[in-house]
């Protein structure tokens, strides 16, 4: 039988398939990350995140929506979120930020940027060396196992 | 003037009838056939309307009662609540007052049974806590009972009814998408039986993570299934969707699900799918 295409399974499936990889895996937001689809390809021992990156559940304009069944108040919603890399460091989703540079050369700011990027990312996989198959598989894993802190009633 | 005063009234007169016919009275009208029904006969016919046959959602307590053998449900012992990462004002408040409504703790209820006398290991949703939505409690308790599975070495069946991540605890509730998917994982690895039973409704993160990885995927017949709602998926592509786009049977005709099983079937369908693979 023909499979048509559906989110919902495809984002199961890749979180599944990032879960069992047996090399280091690095998650990078870059720009507007949200719900099922960043989280698709979110599944890594380390995530970094732009130091201007938002990361979130959904939209503010969504979240205004679904949550306050009022699109208009956005901006409410883009403050209660959590969602810039200052509070996503605090609340332990990511770890590490990549500072960008606000010069006004903006192709410099780039460049710069792009520099910082990197040796994150040679220094996370200089750390993640050490790890085996296994214990890469196991480091992701205790990763999301422990995110979401919760209280004993 | 008068005009205006019956406008007026209107929406108390609505409001009252509300209360009455759906939270004490004994009276509940199906959404489909529109006819009033009495409720302890909704409940005799397994909460399906006697008059047209279709599904009413139902509580923990009736689903575990229609699929786990009387009297051997051991919930487990994990009794936790939200931090409320959010921070929000109302949320607490919220929650504390669908636990006295509802009579649950949360929008899962994880624990072993049995069925016709086989062990598993059971997680029963209820759109009734929040539509069934998941956050930290809802992640963290589908995690354990998997978890549990694997030690225990018993198949696990989850019953999915649910809007998809909880809004009120934000990214945190998405994480647990990738938390309950990084379970099911090492269930795969242990080469136990999942078996997952969707029903009306099931979607968002729940649809996009544990509810999608089962080895066998049932749905109860004219279950609305998906990841986006139908309204937003039309609106973001601007095309109409076909007629019985997220039901149980358009998925089932599209290979998404293994099979529609009626409700007062599963039980033995269940069964016989363990039987067969255990």
């Amino acid at each position: 039988m023909q499979k048509k295409e559906d989110s919902g399974e495809a984002i199961a499936k890749s979180m599944l398939e990032m879960s069992k990889l047996k090399v280091p895996v690095i998650a990078i937001v870059i720009g507007e990350g949200s719900s099922g689809g960043a989280l698709a390809l979110g599944v890594g021992n380390r995530v970094l995140m732009l130091e201007n990156a938002i990361y979130s559940i959904l939209s503010p304009e969504g979240y205004a929506s679904i949550l306050w069944k009022d699109s208009s108040r956005t901006k409410e919603a883009a403050e209660k979120m959590k969602l810039t890399a200052k509070d996503l460091y605090e609340l332990k989703i990511i770890d590490k930020i990549i500072k960008e540079p606000n010069g006004e050369n903006e192709q410099e700011n780039f460049i710069k940027t792009s520099k910082n990027l990197k040796k994150e990312i040679l220094n996370v996989l200089e750390e993640l060396k050490e790890l085996s198959p296994e214990q890469l598989v196991d480091d992701r894993y205790q990763k999301f196992r422990n995110m979401g802190e919760y209280k004993i009633l | 003037m008068i005009v205006d005063k019956i406008k007026k009234r209107e929406p108390t007169a609505k409001r009252t009838e509300n209360k009455v016919d759906i939270q004490v009275g004994k009276w509940i009208k199906c959404d489909k056939c529109k006819e009033i029904l009495y409720k302890d006969d909704v409940r005799a016919n397994n909460s399906i309307c006697p008059n047209c046959g279709s599904y009413f959602r139902m509580h923990i307590n009736k689903r575990l009662e229609l699929i786990i053998d009387k009297d051997t449900y051991k919930r487990f012992d994990i009794n936790i609540d939200t931090t409320n990462p959010l921070n929000l004002e109302d949320y607490p408040k919220k929650i504390k007052g669908l636990r006295e409504k509802t009579g649950i703790q949360e929008a899962v209820s994880c624990g072993t049974g049995k069925i016709n006398g086989e062990n598993v290991v059971i997680c029963v949703m209820d759109s009734g806590f929040l539509m069934g939505s998941m956050g930290i409690v809802v992640g963290e308790k589908i995690t354990y009972a998997i978890e549990k599975a694997i030690e225990l070495k018993l198949p696990i069946v989850i019953f999915c009814v649910s809007g998809g991540a909880r809004m009120q605890e934000g990214i945190i509730s998405l994480m647990q998408m990738a938390k309950t998917t990084a379970a099911i994982s090492k269930l795969n690895e242990a080469g136990l039986l999942y078996i997952s039973v969707l029903t009306d409704p099931t979607y968002g993160g729940v649809t996009a993570s544990f509810a999608s990885l089962a080895d066998i995927i049932l749905a109860e017949p004219g279950a609305m299934i998906g990841f986006a709602g139908q309204r937003v998926i039309e609106q973001t592509i601007g095309e109409k969707l076909p007629e019985g786009f997220q039901t149980a049977e358009f998925l089932l005709e599209h290979g998404f699900i293994d099979k529609i099983v009626k409700r007062e079937e599963l039980k033995e369908t269940i069964y016989k799918l363990i039987k067969f693979h255990c």
